[in-house]
């Protein structure tokens, strides 16, 4: 029988039992079975009768039951026993036969017309041999289907008994019409012919027919149904029904087949309480409504609509099988509101990511999902994610799934998580890091501000802020101004750009990269990550690569830590924010021994007023480049600066400053400038001042030659002057570190008027002392003549007895003897 | 006390040494300055030798040379010292205005302060004031406008706030505070001529220049010689305070007395620097720290234009095992 069936949709192959299941359902006449899925009471009266007569003997008549048309019929008719047998069959083997996910009720994809059908023609004939038969013994379990399937229309085929049990209508295609025509009584007939009804036929005389066949017809309106109170199978696939509204008042009806239709939305069904298959597949629906009382709703199709959302599915407390393949549905809800959900079937839609199918994960019920056919189904890991998603899923996309796949997703899920705890993390960190600079910038604002206003009255205090308003404005909008288009950052788009400094500046790569090293703007460091060094409130140390970054005063600590040989001997950059450039300087001898490969230097908002400033730079020893950013740097708006730079830093053989390279022009204009300054400071200054001018080194050097000097008393000062060298001219230009404790200064203030108490009295004594000298001497000029006078006329006194001098004389000296 | 004798015998010398009258008068000041600076300096200055010391300090005192680098309490400390900066600093930056550039008030504090570290800002916005009248403080001087400007300023600093203040009492109409005879009616009569002008701007020459006479009598600081400000204000009928200065600034006589810095013709000219100077640049161009052939090159055809100074080659990275050789480093720089 299967391979007659038109396997044209896709989904035909596995919808052959599904049809035959339905068939089922269309012989039992509602559920006989009690549904494990839904172990509800069996409440049909139809069903119970049967059963009960089934359950002692088939072909018994119960005559308890005078409304069961098969017991008032059983007797007589062999030819219906068939639908008994089988129903019988049913009973005995719906354990075996129904494996509850599988077989019962399940509208398996959208059951495709030609799969759906079966073909009238086809049953009758196939009908005919279980129909002759009237021994249920012979239905065994494995072809039961297939059995009860034809055994069914059998029943309805036998023209014979037509009219005397109108318990089953197939008026499926025009010849079944016909063939009903001639049998049963039409007061409507329609032209159709051939093609079929064009409207429902106004059936008398089967106010208790069940069961009532359709399909394939041409009918538009569902009419003259309202008084077959007892129908439980309403079968109108394949027609032209635009709206539901005949069916309102069908209250038994169980089943409800609906595909391939017209119908544009989902209204009229308010009555039909009982409702346990709907079928609109393959209609125009756009939305799911209206169907939140039927709570007995165990199957329902909506494959092959128009429907965008999954929603409006509350109180659908039974349903277990969700159809609604081939629609454009982009967003799933509500689906953890339907708890005995077993089955659902989302292929062919528009679903983009998995967190679409959030609610799925909430639904304890659901095993069995399909998702192929849409954007996410395109994903790597993608079953593992589905997995992911909804963990008690046994079957996905129609194959089973692997405890290995489960595995997978366990792992998928970890690293998911862990990813997702990193990017916090890192986002975590970002906002930390935002906000420290921001506040570095702050403070950097205050500063300025408190440093503006007493350079007035403060004469040692930074002279550079008066007389350039520019610089104080600029660097307001200093941070908004900076994206960072050099974020190396690979994480998920999820966490927000934010905006860190830094980008700005020329990014220097190191000059032992091989490619094109010194390009300023090749900024891009690869993969090579943020590392945070020292992060507080209010400032942030991080070492980029080969570049360092600090913002705030405070990371000037950063460099005080212990480095490691491999990252300090990696740092070829040190880019300064926000700091003071008087509070870096005592830091930059030690840079230099800190970090042996360090070639550039970059000053952001540092407050570089003056030229003398520049000098300190000198401490870094060797420098390939230097960047003084214009923002926050008064000192580039002088100028001279560059010239004095080049100048000053002659030694360094600067190749590039501020990111222009420097030519020999540059140096040799700058030699013109400043050349002079150095040569007189060199030459005249007294030697004695130099030694306190000059550092450690070069004061030794100094001392050397004053002592080589002072042992050959050869050269000139002149030449001696020349002998220092020039780079002793330049070495004099240094900016005096500050001490910044107050207290040294206390002390230094103290010591020094001690000093000058000292002086003073030292000066008054030797004042004193000159003064007495000079009195002294002024007596003595006065009473010298005198004095003399006195002298002479002794002499002459003595000498006048020339023998007794003489005489006086010898016995001195012979005394002296 | 070792250096007791030594002292006193240097003392003796340095009266010898002694050229200038401004400058006897302040030898006591030197003095002190001498033995303060040695007792600050003590290791190293004994260690240079004390007499040495004394003797260079006073040498240099004689040329003019001492206020190199010295802190600006001590520049402004006596007319020698004032008169020796200004010459220095002439002869230091001449260069620059040479170039011909103009330059930022900002820039030439930052000029002064490279031979005087903590030169108050202050002073040179002052002296910038007389060349740019008192407005449009952000403009660029030129350096020889600033040069005579600043020795004003600098050298009479303190006679200019007197005359200041004499300028405003003028302005304001009061009697100025000085020591003109009271019982001349003329001043009286004069002062309220003034009140009468007062729309117009300045004040009347002659009251002025009596006022300043005045002041030039009793002031203990240095003043121009009254022949000076009477030659300049004698021309004029009115003047205001910073015409007063412009005009004091441009006054060669004026300039003479303070004998610091040349003649305006003479301002750039400095031939012994000049030699120095181009002996230096040859010195660069050829100096071993210009160490690639680009340089040696650069020499001896005319100077290549935007040329690179040497080629990029990378410098050799210092491992950090090598770390000791900072000295290394630091000797790289002659």
């Amino acid at each position: 029988m299967r391979p007659q069936r038109k396997a044209g949709s896709g989904a035909a192959r596995f919808l052959a039992p599904t049809v035959n299941s339905y068939k089922l359902h269309l012989a039992a006449v509602k559920s006989l079975v009690p549904d494990k899925v839904v172990p509800r009471p069996l409440d049909l009266q139809v069903s119970k009768g049967l059963t009960k007569d089934i359950a002692g003997d088939a072909l018994r008549i119960n005559p308890a039951k005078p409304e069961n048309r098969l017991a008032a019929l059983s007797g007589t008719r062999l030819a219906h026993s068939p639908a008994l047998a089988f129903v019988g069959d049913l009973a005995g083997l719906e354990h075996a036969m129904l494996p509850p996910p599988a077989a019962c009720g399940a509208v398996m994809g959208d059951l495709g017309p030609q799969s759906y059908r079966v073909h009238p023609r086809r049953l009758t004939q196939s009908a005919g041999a279980p129909g002759s038969q009237s021994n249920t013994s012979h239905v065994t379990a494995g072809d039961v289907i297939t059995a009860s399937a034809l055994g069914f229309p059998c029943g309805g085929r036998s023209h014979d008994d037509y009219a005397a049990l109108p318990e089953r209508l197939d008026l499926d295609r025009s010849d079944s019409y016909q063939c009903f025509r001639r049998n049963c009584v039409s007061k409507h007939s329609p032209a159709g012919g051939r093609r079929g009804l064009e409207e429902c036929p106004l059936l008398e005389r089967v106010e208790k027919l069940r069961l009532l066949n359709l399909q394939h017809n041409r009918i538009s309106c569902m009419r003259n149904l309202e008084h077959l109170r007892w129908l439980v199978f309403l079968d109108l696939h394949d027609n032209r029904i635009s709206h539901l509204y005949g069916v309102s008042t069908l209250t038994s009806l169980r089943v409800l087949m609906l595909g391939k239709n017209r119908i544009q939305r989902i209204c009229g069904l308010e009555k039909l309480t009982n409702l346990d298959v709907l079928d609109l597949h393959c209609n125009e629906i756009p939305r799911i409504e209206n169907l939140s009382h039927l709570s007995e709703l165990r199957v329902l199709n909506l494959a092959g609509n128009r429907i965008s959302r999954v929603e409006g599915l509350r109180g659908l407390d039974s349903l277990a099988e969700l159809n609604l393949r081939r629609n454009v549905i982009s967003g799933v809800a509500e689906v953890d509101r339907l708890p005995c959900l077993r089955r659902l079937f989302l292929s062919s839609n528009c679903i983009g990511s998995f967190d679409d199918l959030a609610c799925l994960g909430e639904s304890g019920s659901l095993c069995e999902l399909t998702l192929d056919g849409n954007p996410v189904a395109q994903e790597t890991w993608y079953r593992q994610a589905a997995l992911r998603c909804v963990p008690h899923l046994r079957t996905l996309d129609m194959k089973r799934i692997t405890e290995e796949e489960r595995r997978m997703a366990c792992v998928l899920a970890r690293k998911e998580d862990e990813k997702k705890r990193e990017t916090h993390k890192q986002a975590v960190h970002k906002e930390k890091r935002r906000l420290a600079i921001r506040n570095a910038a702050q403070q950097w604002e205050e500063l300025k501000a408190c440093l503006d206003l007493p350079t007035q009255n403060g004469v040692k205090e930074e002279v550079s802020s008066e007389g350039s308003p520019t610089h104080s404005t600029a660097h307001t909008n200093g941070l908004a101004q900076d994206p960072s288009p050099d974020e190396p950052r690979r994480v998920s788009p999820l966490s927000a750009p934010d905006c860190p400094p830094g980008g700005s500046e020329n990014r220097l790569r190191s000059s032992s990269r091989p490619n094109s090293p010194r390009d300023p703007r090749l900024s891009e460091a690869g993969g090579t990550s943020v590392q945070s060094l020292s992060l507080s409130d209010s400032h942030l140390a991080e070492l980029d690569g080969e570049m360092l970054r600090l913002f705030g005063p405070g990371a000037l600590e950063a460099l005080e830590r212990g480095w490691g040989v491999q990252t300090a001997g990696a740092v070829t950059t040190i880019a300064f924010r926000y700091i003071s450039f008087d509070a870096i300087i005592p830091t930059l001898p030690r840079i230099r021994v800190k970090f042996p490969n360090l070639a550039h230097l970059v000053f952001l908002e540092t407050n570089i007023s003056r030229l003398p400033q520049l000098a300190a730079l000198a401490q870094v020893k060797r420098l390939d480049q230097l960047t003084i950013h214009p923002e926050g740097n008064p000192v580039v708006g002088l100028a001279l600066w560059r010239s004095f730079l080049l100048y000053r830093l002659h030694h360094f053989n600067l190749q590039k400053l501020n990111g222009v390279e420097v030519t020999m022009n540059d140096v040799i204009a700058a030699e013109r400038l400043f050349g002079t300054l150095g040569h007189v400071a060199t030459t005249k200054t007294p030697r004695c001042r130099l030694l306190l001018l000059l550092e450690e080194s070069r004061k030794r050097q100094l001392q050397f030659l004053l002592e080589g000097r002072g042992r050959r008393a050869g050269p000139t000062p002149e030449e001696d002057g020349r002998q220092l060298g020039e780079g002793l001219s330049r070495a004099l230009f240094n900016y005096p570190v500050r001490d910044p404790s107050g207290d040294g200064q206390e002390e230094g203030a103290v010591d020094a008027s001690r000093r000058a108490e000292l002086v003073q009295r030292y000066l008054c004594g030797l004042v004193q002392w000159a003064a007495d000298t000079s009195i002294k001497g002024e007596a003595l000029h006065k009473l010298w003549p005198s004095m003399f006078v006195e002298m002479v006329r002794d002499c002459v006194l003595d000498m006048r007895d020339r023998p007794a001098f003489r005489q006086a004389s010898l016995s001195r000296l012979t005394h002296t003897k | 006390m070792l250096w007791f004798g030594l002292l006193s015998k240097r003392k003796s010398n340095t009266e010898l040494i002694i050229f200038s009258p401004a400058a006897e008068t302040n030898v006591l000041f030197y003095l002190n300055d001498a033995v303060t600076q040695l007792l600050e300096h003590k290791e190293e200055y004994i260690q240079f030798g004390v007499a040495r010391y004394f003797a260079e300090y006073f040498s240099s005192v004689k040329n003019g040379n001492h206020v190199l680098f010295r802190e600006f309490s001590y520049v402004k400390a006596t007319p020698h010292n004032r008169a020796s900066f200004l010459r220095i600093f002439w002869r230091c930056f001449r260069q620059i205005g040479k170039n011909g550039d103009l330059l930022a008030v900002l820039e030439y504090c930052s000029l002064l302060q490279l031979i005087c570290p903590d030169y108050p800002p202050e002073m040179v916005q002052s002296a910038a004031k007389i060349v740019l009248i008192d407005d449009a403080m952000d403009c660029l001087v030129s350096f020889s406008d600033f040069l005579y400007a600043f020795q004003i300023q600098f050298y009479y600093g303190e006679f200019l706030e007197s005359v200041s203040v004499i300028y405003q009492d003028l302005l304001s109409g009061k009697s100025p505070n000085t020591v003109i005879v009271p019982t001349s009616t003329s001043v009286e009569h004069l002062v309220s001529a003034v009140e009468d002008e007062a729309s117009q701007e300045g004040v009347d020459s002659t009251l002025f220049t009596q006022c300043i006479m005045g002041l030039c009598e009793r002031f203990k600081h240095s003043h121009p010689s009254p022949a000076a400000i009477r030659d300049i204000l004698e021309n004029t009928q009115r003047v205001s305070f910073y015409g007063f200065l412009i005009a004091m600034a441009r006054n060669e006589k004026i300039s003479q007395e303070i004998g610091a810095l040349p003649s305006k013709s003479d301002l750039l000219i400095d031939p012994e620097m000049d030699q120095e100077l181009e002996r230096l640049i040859a010195q660069i161009s050829i100096s071993p720290t210009s160490n690639s052939s680009g340089s040696a090159a650069g020499l001896r055809e005319p100077p290549r234009k935007a040329s690179p100074r040497k080629s990029l080659h990378p410098r050799k990275r210092i491992e950090m095992e090598s770390d000791g050789s900072t000295e290394e480093t630091d000797s790289s720089e002659n």
